[in-house]
């Protein structure tokens, strides 16, 4: 996999950079800012973007900005946006152009190497990656939800975690289940959510967080 | 008593005193000065001499203000200058108005002060010290005389006269401590009184004359409380003192009646110029001045000060009537002058409202730096000092346990992770970076998502807002939800913002059980970040509820 980084500080652009290539992810360019990011992605095409929401040089949204552009210039870049705050305000600015290859993670996930570089393979393979605080935040502006209302503590835990866009297996790793035990959670879900069966893992989280993030 | 025993051999202790003594005679001179100097001023009043006059006043003035400084800060250990000479060459006149402002002023205060109540205290101390020695001294004055009378007892045999050695004994080091003690006041008024204070160098004077670090506005105001206070017992204690020797001696004419009308009369003109600093509004309300305000209250303090010398000196002729019509009239004129230029007198309420409304931001800003502060001790800094600790522990026992180790290294992580989301508590509690990126609406949205309860949101902005302005309402939004929660157990909260014309208008109403004090410590912060935008804040919460806060903001 090839990736490019774009983030300010140099002892965080470091670690990350050190902490992909430990293991065995080849990182072709390290930049301090949006432009050089997007440079960077249109001359060497990677699979992923690693940005950080902060950059110079008003060090506001210039990252989720770049992240955009680099998503509207090479289409199928897959984009990583790490923060040291996350908003959900953001996940929808993200979201707009489809949940296929995003992830919006707080900077925290990356000290759980293992689940980080998961999320990082997953968003480079297509997939959805979104904090469990944006998810958590979607959840409490629907609470008074009355289909959400209806599932059970053990359905809103799969729920959350289908929302951030795990996989079956994932789920059933995470909550230390069987992968039928969480098929069956799903199925009812989807049922008291009269959403749509899934055919695949992305079509679920488009699904997903669009009834999560419907207007109330 | 140990520490009585330290200070009793502390030279500071002797230095103080000292400089409490020397207005036993400064006083008188500082007196006589000013006397001759303002007759002789008054005498040539009509005549160009009294120019010449002035300034030669101004310049004695200041000369025995450096005495004084020099006395403060040579004995008291206070850092002042003493009033400063303004500078020649930008013309005569303007020379002449430095030489008589400010620091004229306000140095002729500190020697009338040195004077009116140096002069009794100095009394009243050199009296309690000879007194003691006199007493210590007793078996001398009982053997070389037939005898005395001490406190109404006939003291005539050596063994009567012993006994009272010890009273001395407790008295002198007692009469010392009182004297040093009595330094206070003085050491409190210097700074302030003799600071240098030219128009060209007013910016330095705090930093010169204060005690290093500037005062914030309530610190200011607390220890201009503080030395009232002082003043005021100082001058209860001189008075008590002076009314017990008057009791124990013959208690015939009530002379102490005479150190009583000007203590009265210092004391009287201190409480109206702190109680003026207290309440600018209502300065202005009533008076429209700080001048005239001042001006009342002095010429109210002298009248009745006047009113009680004629009292005291056995009635008579009803002279004190005179200065009374005289200061009426010159009160009359001013007020009347006033009245004449109200355009000045709304710019003087504005500055008025400006201090007022700066000041209550300084002291918001510096109460939020202190909780910020506080908050990154005992939280981020504290958790970053327990993982350096696990990861020590875990570098240390990585060799021969590495399963312990990697315990320590998982702790050392959630350690990370828990100083992480403090911090951005934290930073969010300062700024929200979402408010700045997403403006008012996006940040009061993030804002209604992590709150427990429902909340129902209406916005109408045509776009931006000043930053300033978006700060301040996303903090009152803010906190009225905070306090819709934590305190009037709500269950839904309403919150309207749109922007008519100029003006931004908030309201978050909840359905709690209210009560909130608008005089409470959030709410009044909120109040002075709004007034310090020239906003208004109004808070309705009756028991019982609900509670209504309503902001207003200018954004042109």
């Amino acid at each position: 996999m090839r990736v490019v980084i774009a983030e300010d500080l140099a002892l965080l652009r470091d670690g990350l950079t050190r902490l992909l290539r430990d293991n065995g992810i080849e990182v072709i360019a390290a930049v301090r800012d949006g432009d050089s990011l997007i440079r960077e992605v249109v001359e060497h095409e990677p699979d992923l973007a690693v940005v950080d929401i902060r950059l110079p040089p008003e060090f506001r949204d210039e990252g989720l900005r770049a992240a955009l552009e680099v998503r509207k210039r090479v289409p199928g870049t897959a984009i990583l946006v790490v923060s040291q705050y996350v908003e959900e305000t953001y996940a929808g600015e993200l979201l707009a152009g489809g949940a296929e290859g995003v992830g919006y993670l707080l900077k925290d996930r990356i000290m759980h190497v293992a689940d980080f570089l998961e999320a990082v393979h997953r968003v480079a393979d297509g997939g959805t990656a979104l904090d469990p605080d944006v998810v958590a935040q979607l959840f409490r502006a629907r609470r008074e939800d009355a289909p959400l209302a209806r599932l059970t503590p053990r359905e809103r835990e799969v729920l959350a975690l289908m929302a951030e866009g795990r996989s079956n297996a994932g789920i059933a790793e995470q909550l230390v289940l069987t992968v039928g035990a969480v098929e069956k959670h799903v199925q009812s879900i989807m049922s008291k959510l009269e959403l749509p069966p899934a055919t695949n893992d992305h079509r679920r989280v488009l699904a997903v967080l669009a009834y999560l993030r419907q207007d109330v | 008593m140990g520490s009585t025993l330290r200070r009793l051999t502390a030279p500071v202790t002797y230095r103080r005193l000292g400089f409490v003594l020397s207005a036993f005679v400064l006083g008188h001179v500082w007196f006589v000065v000013l006397v001759v100097g303002w007759s002789v001023c008054a005498s040539v009043l009509v005549t160009p001499l009294v120019i010449p006059a002035l300034l030669g006043l101004g310049a004695v003035v200041r000369w025995c203000g450096r005495i004084e400084a020099a006395l403060a800060r040579g004995l008291l250990e206070v850092r002042v200058e003493g009033p400063s000479f303004p500078r020649w060459g930008r013309g005569f006149w303007r020379y002449m108005g430095a030489m008589l402002s400010g620091p004229f002023w306000r140095t002729q205060a500190y020697l009338l002060v040195r004077s009116f109540v140096g002069v009794p205290v100095a009394t009243a101390v050199l009296a309690l010290l000879a007194g003691s020695v006199g007493l210590i001294a007793a078996p001398a004055w009982a053997l070389t005389s037939s005898g005395a009378d001490v406190l109404g007892w006939h003291v005539h045999t050596l063994a009567q006269s012993l006994v009272f050695i010890p009273v001395g004994l407790l008295l002198l080091p007692a009469s010392i401590l009182l004297g040093a003690l009595l330094a206070r006041p003085f050491a409190a008024l210097a700074p302030s009184l003799l600071a240098a204070g030219t128009p060209e160098d007013t910016a330095t004077t705090g930093a010169v004359s204060g005690e290093g670090a500037p005062m914030s506005p309530s610190e200011r105001r607390q220890r201009r409380r503080n030395a009232l206070l002082t003043h005021g017992v100082a001058s209860s204690f001189v008075l008590a003192f002076l009314i017990a020797v008057w009791a124990l001696t013959s208690a015939g004419y009530f002379w102490p009646v005479w150190v009583l009308l000007p203590l009265a009369l210092a004391v009287a003109i201190h409480g109206w110029f702190v109680l003026l600093g207290e309440h600018p509004a209502w300065v202005r309300r009533v008076f429209r001045s700080r001048g005239l305000a001042g001006y009342t209250g002095v010429a109210v303090a002298v009248e009745l000060y006047l009113i009680g010398i004629w009292g005291a000196a056995g009635g008579g002729y009803f002279w004190p009537v005179w200065p009374l019509l005289l200061m009426a009239a010159a009160g009359g004129v001013w007020a009347a002058a006033m009245w004449l230029s109200r355009g000045e007198g709304e710019l003087t309420a504005r500055i008025d409202t400006l201090e007022t409304t700066r000041a209550g931001a300084i002291d918001e800003q510096e109460s939020e730096l202190r909780r910020i502060e506080r908050d990154l001790h005992d939280g981020a800094q504290a958790r970053l000092v327990a993982l350096g600790m696990s990861l020590g522990m875990a570098e240390h026992t990585l060799a021969e346990d590495p399963q312990r180790a990697g315990e320590l290294l998982a702790e050392a992580r959630v350690g990370a992770e828990q100083a992480l989301k403090e911090l951005r508590d934290l930073a969010r509690g300062i700024h929200p970076p979402v408010l700045s990126d997403r403006g008012l609406e996006a940040a009061i949205a993030a804002l209604v998502s992590s709150t427990p309860m429902p909340v129902t949101v209406s916005v109408s902005l045509p776009g931006r807002l000043p930053p300033v302005v978006e700060s301040a309402a996303y903090f009152v939004v803010a906190e009225s939800l905070a306090n819709a929660g934590k305190y009037a157990h709500a269950t839904r909260v309403r919150i309207h913002v749109r922007q008519s014309g100029e003006l931004l208008e908030l309201d978050v109403r909840d359905d709690g059980r209210g009560g909130a004090d608008p005089e409470g410590g959030g709410l009044t912060g909120l109040r002075r970040r709004v007034e310090a935008l020239d906003g208004r804040l109004a808070v309705s919460s009756p028991p019982g509820g609900p509670t209504t806060i309503h902001a207003e903001l200018p954004c042109g």
